[in-house]
């Protein structure tokens, strides 16, 4: 079983991008649990959204302490609360226009950034960055093919289908070319 | 033999929502609340698509939806409702009144702590603390089982004329989302009989609901309700037994998960039984006999069914998601209640786990196990964290 977490603030998307995810495993042919837990409606506040992917059947109902993929959308998130959910094998892609040397302080992580408002921008997606960050995200990981997301997220975008995959792939190329 | 179904990606309260729409009541009284919400969005969206004929009404409060409910289902309609937390709490004085009625509505709840102070976290207490109200009581470990229950629940609920409730988790259950096979209409109507009840509110006919009585007739009202409560249990197990030649997942009032020869078996209910199967594997890995017992059915408790179960066995650890003030673990206590006297009953212990959603993970059930199995019993309820 793997376990991932993604972890935003209301309202940027990391409960849809959750979503988004698990269907692309989940159309890929795997078990999927995803849930994302938060405070109330409030935007701004943050909201972690956890992934299980398995093939068999997912029995656990509980948090994921430690993730083998952490995905933050937003550097400021990115505290000592956050690392404890993480070790140094755990595969941490980070929403910073700053080098992946920057974190190096934070300790003995695998800490990689990804330019998403950037990626965002140049596709006319605005601050809408969750397309970007997901394309960065599975090329740390094993298994999923950037087609089947692109597919899940053409679908499922509510608006600007063709930007949102554009940002989706760019985002994952630029992070598979530096792996 | 498997009818049809479709597999979906749903989360456990969109789950209930697609329940409601194969089992398509005439009414539905909903007022939102988080973490409920998303069941009444899906409700309404399946409403203003035209994909239901559900009449759904959308009161002032969760008082005035448990109101509508009642007299909606004395009319002979079939109803649903759906709340949480608060709105369950406020809904209490009409809980006592639609069993009291006999009205078989159904309703489901979303388990959230409680206030004060404010949260939003998964816990039990809202529904155990109606424990009294005379509603048959069902938990749900995960999205499937909720979407059975709600089609199974119709059946039980109008057949003795009970009002019937099921829970499951916030966020564990009611924001995971999942596979879920969502049986095909035709398979629900011919598993739900048409509701016909005998005695309806209706302008027509004269008849007075609910008037004011002597003690005697008073008394005689709860001596008939306690004559329904008892065939409830054997009516779960047949409906569940009856659902399961249909779909291949059968249902009861408990479920025994590797229980034989168990030297301790876990009691518990909802979302946490998912997580204990996984402590269980492990615990059988080491070597450590244990097992799993799920309460689906918590009231009216299965009493003879539960001394049953643990008959023999050494030792029982409740782990329960609540924490009723002074007390103790609601399931911890009940069980006390439903092994006095017995000769061979187990060392019991009751440990309030993940009370006010505090993460209880597999490996947190193995450490009790190991600290609680061989210790002489736990007069006192314990705190896991």
């Amino acid at each position: 079983m793997r376990e991932l977490l993604i972890i935003g603030r209301g309202g940027q998307g990391a409960q849809t991008a959750g979503i988004q995810l698990a269907q692309a495993f989940y159309s890929g042919g795997s078990y999927v649990q995803t849930f994302a837990t938060y405070g109330g409606a409030r935007r701004g506040t943050p909201v972690t959204s956890s992934l299980r992917v398995d093939d068999q059947p997912i029995r656990l109902r509980c948090d994921i302490e430690c993730a083998d993929a952490l995905l933050i959308f937003d550097e400021t998130l990115l505290d000592k609360l956050v690392l404890k959910r993480a070790d140094s094998k755990t595969k941490i892609v980070v929403n910073s226009a700053k080098a992946s040397d920057a974190f190096a302080n934070l300790g003995d992580y695998n800490i990689t950034t990804i330019d998403g408002r950037d990626i965002a921008r140049q596709n006319n997606m605005g601050k809408v960055v969750n397309s970007a960050l997901l394309g960065a995200f599975i090329a740390t990981l094993a298994n999923l093919e950037i087609d089947t997301l692109c597919k899940v997220i053409e679908e499922t975008a509510p608006v600007k289908h063709q930007e949102n995959v554009a940002a989706c792939r760019q985002a994952h190329q630029q992070l598979s070319k530096a792996a | 033999m498997n009818a049809i179904s479709n597999k979906m990606l749903l989360s456990g309260n969109h789950a209930v929502s697609w329940a409601v729409k194969l089992v398509e009541p005439d009414v539905a009284p909903v007022y939102p609340i988080t973490p409920q919400t998303p069941i009444l969005e899906k409700i309404t969206e399946f409403e203003g698509r035209g994909e239901i004929t559900t009449e759904l009404v959308t009161p002032e409060s969760e008082h005035s939806a448990m109101s509508a409910c009642i007299s909606a289902s004395l009319t002979g309609a079939r109803v649903f409702t759906a709340t949480s937390s608060q709105g369950l709490l406020l809904m209490h004085e009409l809980l006592h009144y639609a069993s009291g009625a006999r009205a078989p509505i159904v309703m489901f709840n979303v388990n959230r702590t409680p206030a004060s102070p404010w949260g939003f976290w998964p816990d039990q207490l809202d529904s155990l603390s109606q424990r009294d109200t005379g509603w048959i009581q069902l938990y749900s470990e995960n999205p499937q089982e909720s979407l059975d229950s709600v089609i199974q629940g119709y059946r039980i609920a109008e057949a003795v004329g009970i009002p019937t409730m099921i829970s499951h988790d916030a966020f564990y259950v009611s924001h995971a989302l999942e596979v879920v096979e969502v049986p095909e209409k035709q398979m629900v109507s011919d598993f739900l009989p048409d509701y016909e009840p005998e005695n309806v509110l209706d302008v027509e006919a004269g008849r007075s609901f609910g008037a004011p009585i002597d003690q005697m007739t008073w008394n005689r009202s709860r001596q008939e309700l306690a004559g329904s409560f008892a065939k409830v249990e054997d009516l779960v197990n047949e409906t569940g037994e009856a659902y399961g030649k249909l779909t291949s997942r059968p249902y009861g009032a408990l479920e025994e998960y590797r229980t034989d020869d168990a030297e301790v078996v876990i009691v518990t209910m909802g979302s946490m039984c998912g997580t204990t199967r996984v402590a269980v594997d492990t615990l059988r890995e080491q070597g450590i006999a244990a097992g799993l017992l799920k309460v689906r059915l918590f009231k009216p408790l299965p009493s003879a069914s539960l001394r049953k179960a643990l008959e023999g066995v050494p030792c029982a650890i409740v782990l329960d998601r609540n924490y009723s003030p002074g007390m103790g673990g609601i399931l911890h206590q009940e069980l006390k209640s439903a092994l006095y006297g017995m000769n061979d009953a187990p060392r019991l212990h009751g440990i309030m786990a993940g009370v006010g959603g505090v993460n209880v993970p597999p490996e947190k059930i193995e450490s009790l196990v190991t600290k609680y199995k061989d210790a002489p019993t736990s007069v006192e309820p314990q705190w896991a964290e």
